[in-house]
């Protein structure tokens, strides 16, 4: 081996080790505000407040997470906003993945104008529509119900389904639709039993889209919801967490608990959910 | 029971829903089927508006059955002409595959839009809503709202102007740094490295986590006497007392420096998405490009200024468009750091005020107008953007 290379590899070694420093150092910021979260939530109740920064602090315990569960509402909230979410997005994939169908296989008077709508609809900021969707629901006496809620979600993300469902349509063959038609199944059922099951991996992407949409959703829910049985979890954390500093470790409970699931889902699914993300720019 | 009932509930929304699907379906075919008899259209007209008034009327969502009949009867006359002279019974499917989805966005976004045109021109606040709800009548002021969103304050004191110029700055700040931090974390992450799996896992957990834990942990973390960064800055400053001297200290950050607060939590949140879509573009790129530029020589950064940035750029465009969007519209991020009573107005932006002149400080009609004036001005800035956009692409 000439000096050469060995200078090289070194110069390599250097580099890498620079790297892995720099990731380190990067995951650790995103990562470190997580787990102080994990480590509030197991302090014992009289070291609450305290500026400690050890991750495992002494005497921890599970206290937070039992008070959590008996004195408050928690799981209340927690299967509030279940109900509302699951019904959110059954309701959205369900509208998004026909209407999507009709886009991506016909041709009719207009489909263009339509999907420019669709995409304008997107350019309305969400934040503007909060005040006449609030005062639509007060009039239809929908305040503080599921019912108010749902329909105030159920379309926010209809848009993007729409969207992604037809790029992942267009990728199918026709020929296999085809195939089935000249078996003699209608273009429905054509739709039904070929297109819908092998866009599973797509009606998934919509379906967790809509789902945290809706999961994490505050401001709609801040306004519709008013009394703690109707709360969803994020309205019971944010009330956890602003009312007093004593319930800061029930608050990091909580956050725990909801965090932990939502983040499984999320890793497991991220691979996906990004190709489906950038799915319509690359073709675009 | 408080499960059963609310079981009980869904399950009434999903028979309205059920329900309202089947009698758009219904209504559409019935147009499609019979769009040229003679008979059709005066029997649409003589039955659907009858039947759907007193619908109303049983249900008991209006007290006067003549205003929806009317309504009824009107949209009626469209439709059936629509089918009758367009449609023509042509491509029945595609039309009925989209009439629920459509439907559904017109009545919840396209109408809350035009009430909120309508909510502009008229008077509705505090002391006129308990009339608007029982009569539905609104003093109309005309131009008022609008004269008022530009020479009044939409909180307390902060004017427009300066929400304005705040907003512009916050959305440049945001994205400069999301594109930034993103694009060299996803740099190194492009390399042929151990545990590249493990670390991209690690680094998208601020994007993966819920929003308002995040936003709500990081706001903990400022605290001026237990938060983190307090706690290390008094670390930093007793270890070295000469950052102590160059003003390194703890600080009132949610009191005194909310902006710098609320951006820093929303850069440590935005960074792992345009990392996410950087990483996505420089795996497409193939590596026969820079195969070919090493036989150039050329250097490490005139590969990244002529290889790597033109051709991410189709990738990039769309995502800094997508992030300037989402950035402009952020109110999560600011509410619930300042949003609580007695929270300062000095770190809100148009978005974020607009939410709160409408809830906090329940001035229906007023903000109305003003989102209507961020709705023109965002719509101005994307035309303009789209088209320069499309200039660009015909350039190449």
């Amino acid at each position: 081996m000439n000096k050469e290379s060995v200078v090289h590899k070194r110069k390599k070694a250097v580099k890498y080790l620079l790297i892995h420093l720099a990731l380190i150092a990067a995951a650790a910021a995103c990562v470190y505000p997580l787990l102080r979260i994990l480590s509030v939530s197991i302090r014992p109740g009289d070291k609450l407040i305290s500026t400690d920064l050890s991750l495992i602090p002494d005497g921890a315990t599970f206290a937070a997470y039992a008070r959590l569960l008996k004195e408050t509402l928690f799981l209340r909230w927690l299967w509030n906003s279940l109900l509302i979410t699951v019904s959110t997005s059954f309701i959205g994939v369900s509208l998004a993945s026909t209407a999507a169908y009709a886009f991506s296989r016909f041709r009719f008077a207009g489909k263009r104008s339509g999907l420019v709508l669709l995409l304008s609809t997107q350019m309305i900021p969400a934040g503007m529509l909060i005040l006449p969707l609030f005062l639509m629901i007060m009039k239809l006496g929908l305040m503080n119900t599921y019912l108010g809620i749902i329909i105030a979600y159920s379309v926010s993300s209809l848009p993007f389904s729409i969207w992604i469902l037809k790029g992942y349509y267009d990728t199918i063959p026709r020929s296999l639709e085809e195939a089935a038609l000249v078996d003699g199944t209608s273009q429905l059922g054509a739709f039904y039993r070929i297109i819908l099951p092998l866009s599973t991996p797509a009606l998934s992407i919509a379906f967790l889209f809509n789902f945290t949409t809706a999961w994490n959703e505050y401001l709609v829910a801040r306004v519709v919801l008013f009394s703690s049985q109707q709360y969803t979890w994020t309205l019971g954390l944010f009330e956890l967490q602003g009312q007093y500093i004593t319930q800061w470790g029930m608050f990091a409970a909580g956050s725990m608990l909801v965090t932990a699931p939502v983040l499984a889902v999320f890793l497991y699914s991220s691979k996906w959910l990004i190709s489906g993300l950038t799915l319509g720019s690359v073709k675009g | 029971m408080d499960i059963l009932y609310s079981i009980y509930e869904i399950l009434w929304f999903a028979l309205i829903v059920v329900t309202g699907i089947a009698l758009i379906e219904g209504c559409c075919y019935y147009h499609f089927r019979f769009h040229d008899r003679p008979w059709f259209i005066p029997a649409a007209l003589a039955v659907l508006p009858a039947s759907g008034a007193a619908g109303c009327l049983a249900l008991g969502l209006v007290a006067e059955p003549v205003k929806p009949f009317l309504w009824l009867l009107g949209s009626e006359a469209l439709i059936a002409l629509f089918f009758k002279y367009v449609v023509k019974g042509r491509n029945t499917l595609p039309y009925l595959l989209l009439a629920p989805a459509f439907i559904g966005l017109a009545l919840l976004l396209v109408y809350p839009f035009v009430f909120e045109i309508y909510l502009s021109f008229h008077d509705l606040k505090l002391t006129t809503i308990m009339a608007w709800k029982n009569t539905g009548s609104l003093p109309f002021v005309g131009l008022r709202q609008y004269a008022d969103v530009f020479t009044t304050s939409p909180l307390s004191e902060v004017t427009f102007w300066a929400l304005l110029g705040r907003t512009l700055w916050w959305t440049f700040i945001n994205v400069f740094f999301h594109v930034a931090g993103g694009f060299a974390l996803a740099l190194l992450l492009n390399n042929n490295i151990r545990f590249k799996g493990f670390y991209r896992t690690l680094l998208i957990i601020p994007w993966a986590m819920p929003q308002v834990v995040a936003v709500l942990a990081m706001r903990g973390e400022f605290h001026s006497q237990y938060g983190f960064i307090n706690i290390m800055l008094v670390k930093l400053a007793a270890a070295w007392p000469f950052l102590a001297h160059l003003g390194l200290g703890p600080a009132q950050w949610l009191s005194n420096y909310p902006l710098t607060t609320c951006t820093l939590i929303n850069v440590w949140l935005g960074i792992p998405f345009m990392m996410v879509v950087i990483l996505g573009g420089l795996q497409s790129i193939s590596s026969s490009y820079y195969d070919a530029a090493d036989i150039d020589g050329a250097s490490y950064f005139q590969k990244l200024r002529f290889i790597t940035l033109p051709l991410i750029r189709p990738v990039l465009m769309p995502a800094v468009t997508l992030g300037t969007v989402w950035t402009f519209n952020n109110i999560n991020v600011i509410y619930l750091v300042t949003g609580q009573s007695g929270g300062t107005e000095r770190a809100d932006i148009l978005v974020s005020a607009l939410y709160k002149a409408a809830f906090t400080y329940n001035r229906y009609s007023y903000s109305a107008a003003f989102a209507i004036v961020i709705f023109a001005m965002l719509f101005f800035i994307s035309v303009f953007y789209l088209k320069s956009f499309d200039a660009a692409k015909e350039d190449r």
